[in-house]
């Protein structure tokens, strides 16, 4: 610094400036609001029934750090590669890159980032063993859900499943067109690795019981899904050609290929329907699917029954059996009778009402029963029984002490990733449990489990965003098999990004309250206040801060908000 | 070259040869020809400087500060409403003496709503530290923004020059484009003593005590009147290179003037051409072109107009509560004569949001004034009289 101290104009400057740097200044002593990095929860996650942090896993995948990715995606989660390929996704309902481009490919993507990675690799850390052993029943999505996290969290963790291989629904009830048995075994060998045993043929009830499991377990959780089909409850339907889908499907799906009849009526407008629709047709039988509804109100996935149509498979909407045509012994035919849509009922779809005398006789030589499945829950103990479902609370914990629910047979929600969600959220709950801590009141949110700050009663759409840097950008194309080729037999239909795609593809993600370091506040800061730091993130220097808001205004994904400050 | 130009064009053309480096504006009649040109100059390639585009006035000026700041030669035009928005900022560059070149097209101020010529939108700017020069033909503008530079630089002040809305703005005359080189000659690459540096930061127009901020002032009011002599050695600079020489002002036919007009900008070639017929009718008029009106020459209006008999200065604007603002000016510098070096000071305020100021109107006036027949001080020219004052000056009848 340079004393002046002129004696004549002459050695004014001509302006007044400072060598100094402005810090001397404490233009943070001006302040009433201030900035505050707060991420929020993007609107896709807030969707997510299994809690999937996808603004983060999509920044990773951004910057090209694929396996840092696959970690993250399986924080938690022990399903991706598999949740990648039957979930539904409404996370892309809602994406807010929907007006610009067409939706994420979140559901591509969580896919691509699931097949990433040897085991090595993604095993994640354990927490130190604690001693307590938990049995999960049940071996489906729900139950390795909450096993994986159970292990992580340090517990010696059993999950019994009567059936000879884990996997529950998505080995017995999704077909390998759609999830290929190798992506799933490849899953549940790195869920086994995290320390997980799993016991097969064993039945509760049967085989062993629920009390001989309290005793020899410190918690046990009850996730053994839906398994029982409904009957049609029409005349006939005790024919031996009259198949249960879920039964039917499960055989077919292990490789046998029973004596079918060659044209054969499915029942009904579910998933199932569609599964045993098209496993039917690879395996050289003519479906003809039977719903009672329109198309609108199919219950199947959109894309399922796109694919199905695309696979030339016969639907006729509207219809209702009455009874199995039965002559001289074979079934000819299934009587129908043609519907009408009515008033809504208590699901919001509209009723249908049979038309008088529309009866008709739809040809076929064989009928699969694809309505709906429900728990079986017989082998349970009466206090676990309440209707359809196992009796819980919120926190997921049923009448019995140590015992918890989860899945399916628990929220009936119907789908993988739901049930994975519950899985989590029932796993922190008997997590408190073992470790003597106070139950919470309700089971965490699953996006409570991420292990990163998130403001999570804030959703992030797109008035919060900064549409000025946001440019529209399409969706790529999702490549399908011919469907000429594909149902020849039951390769997967649709092929996975490749490694290049994906990055691209998340380079889109608009990451919606989650700071990726644009460095947008940084640059637009007109206090130099805003530092970089060595690690992720920023430093606001209080003292400089002035808190005009510019920042919080430029962040192009509300990552930040403007705060009052206390005084 | 010679090219038949508007006035506009005749600014982007002063702007091209001076080689700016960074245009930041925004458009508004009648000045928006202008940085069109500029931004077509700047799209093809003839001129290497940054356009930017800005969302106001305000950001306008802010950008032409910032990259002067940093050693660039920057400039911008505007029009009355939009160089009011800027008015914050005409005082920071002026204090913080950076040799910016603006252009305003001399528009009047609304309400009501105008988009022709009267000077209240420049003259309201009179007291920020800026320069100003009143053009009169679109020959002057080339050269003026030229030499604005070239001035601005020398003494770091910045400069407004002016030209009439549609009259000079939009009419298309015969002007002479000098050659690049001859420009290049005459106008160095900027270098400013004090910039932005990156390698050694600094802070720009910071806080100053009571103890200090008079002295700042002191030095933009001597710049100002050092720049007096450099706007005449520049003029007389360019006209050595170009044979058209500038001052601080311009006599037409003083010699043996007793009545002397004083007026600016366009008025002044419509006065020539009276100033002509009565000269031949008898009558020893004169005229004297007000072209830079800050810093002011008083000494150059004292030394023209000390001895006449009588002085008419006609305002293209209004100081609203006291006369014209030339005319104040003007009977201010007189002042300082001795009592018998006096002329008879009158003035008339005329032509005000665009109204046609004929050659018959500028003789009449002249006739009234050589004849004793202006009573008042200020007499408002060709406007509707009032009966009566009080409800004249009310709202509403």
């Amino acid at each position: 610094m340079v004393e002046i101290n002129p004696r004549t104009l002459d050695d004014v400057p001509a302006t007044s400036y400072s060598d100094h740097a402005t810090t001397a200044i404490k233009t943070g002593t001006w302040k009433y609001v201030q900035p505050v990095y707060e991420d929020k929860l993007p609107a896709c996650s807030h969707r997510c029934p299994a809690g999937n942090d996808i603004s983060r896993f999509l920044y990773l995948t951004a910057k090209g750090d694929l396996l840092e990715a696959a970690r993250w995606i399986r924080r938690g989660n022990p399903l991706p590669a598999t949740l990648g390929r039957v979930c539904p996704h409404p996370c892309e309902d809602e994406c807010n890159r929907g007006p610009l481009g067409g939706a994420i490919a979140i559901h591509m993507m969580e896919r691509f980032l699931g097949d990433q990675g040897a085991a090595e690799e993604l095993l994640p850390e354990r927490a130190p063993a604690t001693g307590k052993r938990v049995a999960v029943v049940g071996a489906g999505p729900a139950g390795i859900a909450a096993a994986y996290n159970l292990a992580l969290r340090g517990h010696e963790v059993e999950v019994l499943d009567d059936k000879p291989e884990p996997g529950g629904f998505l080995r017995t009830g999704i077909p390998q067109y759609r999830l290929p048995r190798e992506v799933l075994d490849r899953e549940i060998a790195l869920v086994e690795r995290c320390g997980v045993r799993f016991v097969p043929d064993t039945r509760v009830g049967r085989d062993v019981s629920l009390d001989e499991l309290r005793e020899r377990f410190d918690a046990v959780l009850v996730a053994i899904g839906f398994h029982g089909s409904r009957p049609l409850g029409v005349p006939g339907e005790d024919h031996e050609h009259v198949y249960n889908g879920v039964r039917l499907l499960e055989r077919i799906l292990a490789g046998e290929r029973p004596e079918l009849p060659p044209r054969m009526a499915v029942v009904g407008g579910g998933n199932t329907a569609m599964d045993v629709a098209r496993s039917l047709r690879r395996i050289g039988v003519e479906p003809v699917v039977v719903y009672r509804r329109s198309r609108m109100e199919m219950p199947a996935i959109p894309t399922e029954v796109d694919e199905a149509l695309a696979e030339g498979i016969e639907m006729v909407f509207l219809t209702a059996p009455k009874r199995v045509v039965i002559e001289g012994g074979r079934i000819t035919g299934l009587e129908c009778v043609k519907m009408r849509l009515g008033e809504p009922d208590e699901s919001g779809r509209r009723r249908p009402v049979p038309v008088e005398g529309s009866e008709h006789v739809v040809p076929v030589s064989g009928i699969v029963t694809a309505i709906g499945e429900t728990a079986e829950l017989d082998m349970l103990p009466e206090p676990l029984r309440d209707g359809w479902r196992v009796a819980h609370d919120a926190r997921f914990a049923t009448p019995l002490e140590g015992v918890f629910t989860a899945g399916d047979v628990a929220t009936g929600e119907g789908t993988v990733t739901a049930a994975v969600g519950t899985g989590r959220r029932a796993a922190a709950v008997i997590d408190a449990f073992l470790r003597g801590e106070a139950l919470p009141e309700e089971a965490p949110r699953v996006q409570v489990l991420w292990g990163r700050q998130v403001r999570l009663d804030t959703v992030v759409h797109v008035e919060q965003l900064n549409l000025a840097y946001h440019k529209e950008a399409p969706r790529p194309g999702i490549e399908e098999l011919d469907p000429a080729v594909r149902v020849r037999d039951f390769s997967e239909v649709v092929r996975s990004f490749t490694a290049e795609r994906a990055i691209e593809e998340a380079r889109r993600c608009l990451e919606c309250g989650t700071c990726n370091e644009c460095l947008n506040c940084l640059w637009f800061c007109p206090d130099v206040a805003i530092h970089k730091r060595s690690g992720f993130g920023f430093d606001i220097d209080e003292e400089h801060c002035k808190g005009c808001g510019i920042c919080v205004e430029e962040c192009p994904r509300d990552a930040l908000t403007l705060v009052e400050v206390e005084r | 070259m010679r090219k038949v130009i508007k006035g506009n064009g005749a600014v982007a053309h002063g702007v091209r040869l001076a080689r700016a480096q960074v245009i930041s504006a925004y458009p508004i009649t009648p000045q928006t020809s202008i940085i069109e040109e500029l931004a077509s100059m700047v799209a093809e390639g003839e001129l290497d400087a940054r356009f930017i585009k800005v969302e106001s006035e305000h950001s306008a000026m802010a950008g032409c500060i910032a990259a002067s700041s940093a050693g660039a030669r920057a400039f911008t035009a505007t029009s009355a409403q939009g160089l009011a928005l800027m008015h914050e900022l005409i005082h920071w560059a002026a204090g913080a003496r950076l040799p910016i070149v603006l252009a305003n097209v001399n528009r009047a101020m609304a309400p009501g709503w105008s988009i022709w010529t009267d000077q209240n939108d420049s003259l309201s700017q009179r007291d920020t530290g800026w320069m100003q020069v009143y053009c009169e033909s679109s020959q002057e503008v080339v050269d003026s923004v030229i030499q604005a530079f070239k001035v601005s630089e020398r003494v770091l002040l910045p400069t407004i020059v002016v030209l009439d809305a549609f009259f000079l703005s939009h009419t298309y005359e015969d002007v002479e484009i000098p050659e690049q080189e001859l420009v290049d000659g005459f106008l160095p690459p900027l270098e400013l003593p004090q910039k932005l540096d990156l390698e050694h930061p600094a802070a720009l127009g910071n806080l100053v005590f009571p103890d200090r901020y008079m002295e700042f002032r002191r030095k933009m009011e001597l710049a100002q009147q050092h720049a007096l002599g450099v706007w005449e050695e520049v003029g007389r600079e360019w006209g050595e290179l170009t044979g058209r020489p500038y001052g601080l002002l311009e006599e037409y036919r003083t010699d043996g003037a007793e009545l002397v007009l004083v007026c600016a900008a366009t008025a002044a070639s419509t006065a020539r051409v009276v100033v002509d017929r009565m000269r031949d009718a008898g009558i020893p008029v004169g005229l004297v072109r007000l072209r830079v009106f800050r810093p002011f020459p008083a000494d150059a209006f004292r030394a023209v107009l000390g001895g006449r008999r009588k002085v008419l200065v006609l305002d293209r604007n209004c100081s609203f509560g006291h006369h014209g603002i030339f005319h104040q000016e003007i009977k201010s510098a007189l002042f300082e004569l001795p009592a018998a070096e006096q002329p008879e000071i009158r003035g008339v305020i005329a032509g005000l949001g665009g109204r046609d100021i004929t050659p018959e109107d500028i003789e009449d006036m002249l006739t009234r004034a050589w004849e004793g027949r202006l009573e008042e001080a200020t007499t408002w020219w060709d406007v509707l009289p009032a009966e009566d004052p009080v409800r004249a000056a009310s709202v509403r009848s």
